[in-house]
């Protein structure tokens, strides 16, 4: 997605090395993606309710 | 020793045959008191910049390099920033890239050597009416 467009930013992070966000974000299964910092996807989502749900998502980065 | 195996190579090397784009691994570390995880990601970057010509690994130090980092939105490492033919592709990668991260980082070199993100026309339409900006962290562990 990020590819697609110059307004998107993705990040894949390691959970187990990075506690601090792990604990932030509540991680206790993954994948998981946070988006903008609060809107949660969980699990590995079909492409089209993926996007659907980033592209829809919560407040500004 | 390799942490690839032959197998593994074989197959990445494989995956990687048709890149078409120059691809560049920014490899942000430090030198003195960083995780041992960042040893592990170097070595995984140069096993796999030996698979092909077209990817290089740039090594920034994240300490001294602080400017850079910044730029690139690098706040802990080690961390990967995938670059294609010199530009940011805002593909980024934190901590050593094996297991899962490892298949995620050989899918963002493939998408980023190639013309292509492989989404279906109907999500590159919804992702080009993003006006605003998305930060998007995906987190993986390494089984």
């Amino acid at each position: 997605m990020a590819f697609e467009s110059p307004n998107i930013r993705a990040a894949c992070v390691e959970a187990t090395e990075f506690m601090d966000l792990t604990r932030k974000y509540r991680v206790t299964g993954v994948p998981k993606t946070i988006v903008n910092g609060t809107g949660e996807i969980l699990g590995a989502v079909p492409e089209d309710a993926f996007v659907r749900s980033v592209v829809t998502a919560g407040p500004d980065a | 020793m390799a942490l690839l195996s032959e197998n593994d190579r074989q197959a990445v090397r494989g995956h990687l045959a048709n890149l078409t784009h120059r691809v560049t691994l920014l490899f942000f570390t430090q030198t003195i008191a960083g995780p041992e995880t960042a040893q592990i990601a170097k070595q995984i970057l140069n096993e796999l910049a030996g698979l092909s010509d077209k990817i290089t690994i740039e090594e920034v130090n994240f300490i001294l390099e602080r400017d850079r980092a910044a730029t690139y939105g690098v706040d802990k490492i080690p961390a990967i920033v995938v670059m294609k033919d010199g530009g940011d592709t805002r593909m980024r990668f934190f901590g050593a890239p094996s297991g899962y991260e490892f298949m995620s980082l050989i899918e963002a070199i493939i998408i980023a050597g190639g013309d292509d993100s492989g989404l279906k026309p109907e999500s590159k339409e919804l992702i080009a009416g993003v006006t605003k900006p998305i930060d998007l962290q995906v987190f993986v562990t390494p089984t």
